[in-house]
């Protein structure tokens, strides 16, 4: 079920008012929620149903006797067990065609490699989050994190939960699971907090990203051959705008939609086209994939610990199999190598301690610089993202030399542009003042402005809704 | 605190009753639109029921007045992305600046200010025999050679078997090339099964604007595998009576496309993984190549022995010529992926017969005036 739907729309209704007519039992309220969650996950493709349950209880199992386990040894055999399990899942329906089309080209670099059956299993929806889920809920059962024991209803729930099954944020067990112990508190949602995150998700998706996909960047990156310079440019930008729009846009959605559930999600994006550095760029960008990638690969390969050429060990492999996580498929790699190269350089150049340097750092100029240093940098790595193949990506960089004229630039296309990248310069308090402004009003009209607003992206959208780019991953 | 939580509640009821009145008020058309588009089947015919009680219950207040009128203001700036739409309002405002010209209506996608028919396609004479047997290999002969400078312009019409790794091929291969004009006449999810969802017979000129175009390469019909409603009638997909309707809409599209002389190459779908959906294209490669072998301007042409295996039948894999294993198809096993319609593309460019200008050709007068100076230079040596 994608969010921008009427399907969806009905479905979060009826859920809303179940959940909240059951709230005062605790069991029965979760109870329902998994329920919807499996319907949820079903109403795309049941046959992936199963899927979801048993990873879902054999990580909650797990998790339960890596707490019952006393000795340090057992724990960390039950803890390889279920990640290795987790990440066997992941590796056969994300990596199995990859996996034998990159040995199949080695070896017939080699000689002549032989003629079999390449498995290809079609991939299950959202299948990296709700592994990476799993693994969080063994991590932090390891490491002591979860301070009652793993019951295995709330584990379901946890990684089946509708908002985020399918594209994040990806929680973490020691922050949720406490969530489902405590009776829901109606008098802690924050409605018109809520509300304004759905109009502005879908906003972000359903008008700005749609529109640079299907009027922009789906055009230039089929054909980049046919564009130059300006068109070029303008579509490179344009993907930054959109896949930043279509990401957070589902994550606002998501935030939203849990918290007039009454949970709590994580921020999953902080304006990431604002970043002074690339550092800064991975506290913005996907947030809870990024800390995801620090607690649990990056800190247990030694983190910054050791010398700097392990640091910047460390910091290529985090990156490239964050590059891999988010699709098998070489470009990907690519990407990842290359924000790992920017994290290295970055960490580098801020070791350089010169006084006038250190000067220069601290100018209103030097960090707008920066800005537009580090999105241009990310701009670049998007190329690899979105590009098809290496030949597609580099032709698009061999077209920025051609001169030529920003034909595809239309008045839609510049507004949802600039609503896209300038967008993210918005102070903070805006939104704030907005709601503050709400919560005067009384709750009908507040819906109702929110009726108005979702009338008006549906006018500014298109006829039809892509899906999600994450769903891919 | 109890009290809290009841205001709290009582305020999320009030923000749920203040938003269902407001949405029915202000998309009970969108509302109707959506549950027309919905698959043929029981949970449309329920939806159906529920958004046309409320639409006439809301119409007489004029609720859709502000939709309509919103839509009618952006398709005048320009924003719609339906080529029907926009193309009705430069008619109309064409019709404003000069009356003389005659106003020519076009549907509204989605306002139902003019609902659409359920099968605009015209119907035909008798319908021809579905043949069972599909050609394994058709030579596509090659269109006669350009005249004077005029590029060949060439429509690449269908749906997301179009829009997904075949146009991209296509598109980088006549991107270098002079002779060659593309036209871009293809929408995802769209078919002829439906035109309730997406009327190709009144989208495709408007998506041609002023073109006419001397070839056309269609693929179209992945989403066609499913039943219709007709004057009324449901019809599931693969009945007489579907079959009869489904062939008409074709054979009526493939009339548009043929009407100003264009030579059309109607690419046959490739077999799919799943058995159940490979014999649902199979049937709607069935009925398209019955109609397409009808018109002598039109070839059907099967790209089984380039994407499938020996016997025609799905395959993923492929070694390419310099010994790399591609994937022939999409991660969702439908659509062609680039290195699989890069196979395709060779045959489709020779029946373009447009190849790019010979150097000799592009020589400019500035290279012409250079090997001028060369060859009096070596005349003088």
């Amino acid at each position: 079920m994608l969010f921008p739907t009427v399907e969806f729309g009905l479905f979060f209704l009826a859920v809303l008012v179940v959940a909240w007519s059951a709230y005062r039992v605790n069991w029965l309220h979760k109870l329902f929620l998994l329920a919807a969650s499996y319907f949820f996950y079903g109403f795309w493709d049941w046959h992936y149903v199963p899927l979801l349950f048993a990873i879902s209880l054999a990580s909650a199992v797990i998790a339960q006797r890596i707490q019952a386990s006393e000795g340090l040894r057992a724990r960390k055999l039950w803890l390889v067990l279920g990640v290795m399990l987790c990440l066997a899942t992941l590796a056969y329906y994300k990596y199995t065609v990859f996996a034998f089309t990159t040995a199949l080209d080695l070896w017939s670099r080699l000689g002549r490699a032989p003629r079999i059956r390449i498995p290809s299993p079609l991939l299950p929806l959202g299948v990296s989050f709700f592994v990476f889920h799993a693994i969080s809920l063994l991590m932090d059962a390891y490491r002591g994190k979860l301070k009652e024991r793993v019951r295995i209803h709330d584990a379901l729930l946890y990684v089946a939960f509708f908002p985020q099954l399918i594209a994040g944020p990806i929680l973490r067990a020691s922050s949720f699971l406490p969530q489902l112990r405590a009776h829901r508190n109606p008098a802690k949602i924050r409605i018109n907090r809520a509300l304004l995150l759905i109009a502005a998700g879908l906003f972000k998706k359903v008008v700005v990203s749609n529109l640079l996909a299907t009027r922009l960047v789906e055009q230039v990156f089929a054909a980049p051959q046919a564009y130059a310079r300006g068109d070029i440019l303008l579509a490179v930008y344009g993907y930054a705008a959109q896949i930043y729009c279509d990401f957070s846009g589902y994550t606002d959605i998501a935030i939203g939609c849990a918290m007039l559930l009454g949970y709590r999600f994580p921020r999953n994006f902080n304006a990431p086209y604002t970043a002074t550095s690339p550092q800064d760029f991975w506290r913005r960008w996907h947030i809870s994939l990024s800390s995801w990638l620090r607690d649990y690969l990056y800190i247990p390969l030694g983190g910054s610990r050791g010398t700097a050429l392990r640091t910047a060990a460390n910091l290529m492999i985090t990156m490239l199999l964050g590059g891999l996580w988010h699709g098998a498929a070489w470009t990907f790699v690519a990407w990842g190598a290359l924000h790992g190269f920017y994290l290295v350089v970055h960490r580098a150049w801020t070791s350089i301690r010169w006084w006038p340097l250190a000067l220069l750092r601290c100018t209103a100029m030097w960090r707008w610089a920066s800005r537009l240093l580090v999105f241009h940098a990310v701009c670049l790595g998007w190329v690899f993202f979105r590009a098809p193949s290496f030949a597609i990506a580099f032709t698009i960089l061999r077209r920025l030399a051609v001169p030529g004229l920003c034909t595809l630039a239309t008045v839609p296309v510049s507004m949802a542009l600039f609503a896209g990248l300038v967008g993210q310069f918005q102070p903070l308090r805006w939104r704030r003042a907005l709601e503050f402004e709400l919560n005067g009003w009384p709750a009908f009209a507040c819906g109702a402005a929110f009726a108005a607003a979702l009338f008006v992206i549906e006018l500014l959208g298109p006829s039809g809704v892509a899906p999600f780019i994450y769903f891919r991953f | 605190m109890r009290a809290q939580r009841y205001k709290s509640l009582s305020q999320l009821a009030g923000a749920m009753a203040g938003f269902a009145i407001a949405i029915l008020l202000l998309e009970s058309e969108a509302l109707l639109v959506w549950a027309e588009r919905l698959e043929i089947g029981p949970a449309r015919a329920e939806a159906l029921k529920a958004a046309t009680f409320v639409h006439k219950k809301l119409e007489p207040i004029g609720a859709e007045t502000v939709r309509q009128q919103s839509l009618a203001a952006l398709d005048r700036l320009g924003w719609s992305d339906d080529p029907a739409r926009l193309a009705a309002a430069r008619n109309r405002i064409a019709a404003i600046h000069s009356p003389d010209m005659p106003f020519i209506p076009t549907m509204a996608k989605q306002s139902r200010s003019t609902p659409a028919p359920a099968n605009s396609a015209p119907p035909r004479g008798a319908a021809v025999p579905i043949l069972a047997a599909l050609p394994a290999n058709t030579p596509l002969a090659q269109l006669p050679a350009l005249q004077g400078n005029q590029p060949r312009v060439v429509a690449l019409v269908g749906d997301s078997m179009m829009a997904v790794g075949l146009s991209n091929v296509l598109l980088r291969e006549a991107a270098d090339n002079k002779n060659l004009r593309v036209i871009k006449a293809f929408r995802s999810g769209t078919g002829l099964a439906r035109p309730d969802v997406f009327d190709w017979m009144e989208e495709y000129p408007a998506m041609l604007g002023s073109d006419k175009p001397d070839a056309i390469i269609v693929a179209i019909g992945a989403n066609d595998g499913q039943g219709f409603v007709d004057n009324g009638k449901v019809l599931p997909f693969g009945s007489a009576e579907w079959i009869k309707v489904y062939q008409q809409r074709t054979a009526a599209f493939l009339d548009l496309l043929t009407q100003n002389g264009a030579r059309v190459v109607w690419v046959g779908l490739p077999p799919m993984k799943s058995s159940q959906y490979d014999a649902r294209i199979a049937e709607i490669n069935r009925i398209a190549y019955s109609v397409v072998s009808q018109v002598p301007q039109a070839t059907w042409w099967n790209p089984d022995f380039l994407v499938g295996d020996s016997s025609g039948k799905y395959r993923e894999f492929e070694s390419s010529s310099d010994g790399r294993t591609i994937r022939l198809r999409q991660p969702d096993s439908i659509h062609l992926s680039d290195e699989g319609a890069a196979l395709l593309a060779p045959t489709l460019m020779n029946w373009l017969n447009a190849r790019p200008l010979h150097i000799a050709e592009l020589e400019t007068p500035k290279t012409l005036r250079a090997a001028e100076r060369a060859k009096t230079a070596k005349r003088s040596h």
